[in-house]
C-alpha cells in the first residue's frame, strides 16, 4: 500500500490529465454524466494499481488506456467487432476541394464551424474515433498509442487513415450541404 | 521524390512520424513544389482544426474538485 505522501502525490500528478481523460470519455460516451462516471472509475482503478505504473513513463497514455478498457468493459461488453470503414474508399478532401474549384484552406477549412469538426468525430466508429483522439487531439505518437490501444503500430496507422478518410469526408458532405462549396461545376459560392 | 511519393508520407510527416532522413526528403520536395505545399498545409491546418475543435472540452470544475476529494 502507498505511503499517504506517495498516494498524494500520484493523484496530484495524476489529475493534470483529467482534461484529456474527460474530453476522450465524452468523445467515447457521448454523454458528460457517464462521461464523469467514466473517469471516475479510471482515476479509482489507477489509484488501486498505482503500483503497476512505473514512474517516469507516459503517465497520460497508462490513464487512457485504463478508461478506454473500462469504457469497452462497460459500454460495449469487451466487444471491439466495430464498425468497418473499409468502404469508404480513397477520400482526399484537398483533392475534391481542388476539383470543385475552391481553395481548400481559405475558402473552406476557415469556414468549417469547431461543432461540425466535433460532430464528425463523433460520427466516426468508437475504434477509429479513439485513434484520432490519441493521435490528432492529444498528440500521441503512434508507437503511444498502439500501446494505450494494445494493437501493433500497422493497425494504428490504418485506423487513422481510414478515420481521417471518413472524416474528410463528413467535412466534405457538410460543406456541400452548407454551401461552404458547390457541387462540381458551379463554381464558388460568390461572397456576400 | 515524385509528387506521388510525397502524397504516400504526408499524413507520417504531418505527424511527425518519419524518420529524418525522410522528413528531410519530403521537406526538400516541398520547398520546391508548390502545389505538395499547398496541400501539406491543408493537412496541417486540418489537424490543428481537429484538435482545437475537440479541446474545447474541458472537465467541469465541480467534478475536479469532487475528484480531488475522493482522491485524497
Amino acid at each position: 500500500m502507498a505511503e499517504p505522501a506517495a498516494k498524494t502525490a500520484f493523484a496530484e500528478e495524476a489529475l493534470t490529465h483529467l482534461d484529456t481523460l474527460y474530453r476522450g470519455a465524452l468523445r467515447l460516451t457521448h454523454d458528460p454524466d457517464q462521461a464523469q462516471d467514466l473517469v471516475q472509475e479510471a482515476y479509482l482503478r489507477a489509484l488501486r494499481y498505482q503500483h503497476s505504473y512505473q514512474a517516469g513513463t507516459n503517465m497520460k497514455a497508462w490513464l487512457f488506456a485504463i478508461m478506454r478498457n473500462l469504457f469497452w468493459d462497460r459500454f460495449k461488453g469487451s466487444r471491439k467487432d466495430d464498425v468497418s470503414l473499409d468502404d469508404v474508399g480513397e477520400f482526399v478532401l484537398y483533392e475534391k476541394l481542388r476539383d470543385e474549384g475552391a481553395r481548400p484552406e481559405a475558402d473552406v477549412l476557415d469556414k468549417i464551424a469547431a461543432s461540425e469538426v466535433v460532430s464528425a468525430v463523433d460520427k466516426l466508429p468508437p475504434l477509429h474515433r479513439e485513434v484520432v483522439l490519441l493521435v490528432d487531439v492529444e498528440g500521441f505518437s503512434y508507437k503511444d498509442a498502439a500501446q494505450t490501444l494494445g494493437v501493433p503500430i500497422g493497425t494504428v496507422m490504418s485506423r487513422l487513415h481510414r478515420a481521417r478518410q471518413q472524416l474528410q469526408k463528413s467535412l466534405y458532405e457538410y460543406a456541400l450541404e452548407s454551401g461552404i462549396v458547390r457541387p462540381s461545376g458551379l463554381g464558388q459560392v460568390p461572397q456576400l | 521524390m515524385r509528387c506521388e511519393e510525397c502524397a504516400d508520407k504526408l499524413d507520417r510527416f504531418v505527424d511527425r512520424e518519419l524518420t529524418n532522413t525522410e522528413a528531410l526528403e519530403v521537406q526538400l520536395h516541398l520547398e520546391g513544389c508548390p502545389d505538395c505545399m499547398e496541400h501539406y498545409e491543408f493537412e496541417e491546418h486540418l489537424k490543428r482544426l481537429v484538435k482545437h475543435s475537440c479541446e474545447c472540452d474541458k472537465a467541469p470544475t465541480a467534478f475536479r474538485d469532487k475528484l480531488r476529494q475522493i482522491l485524497s
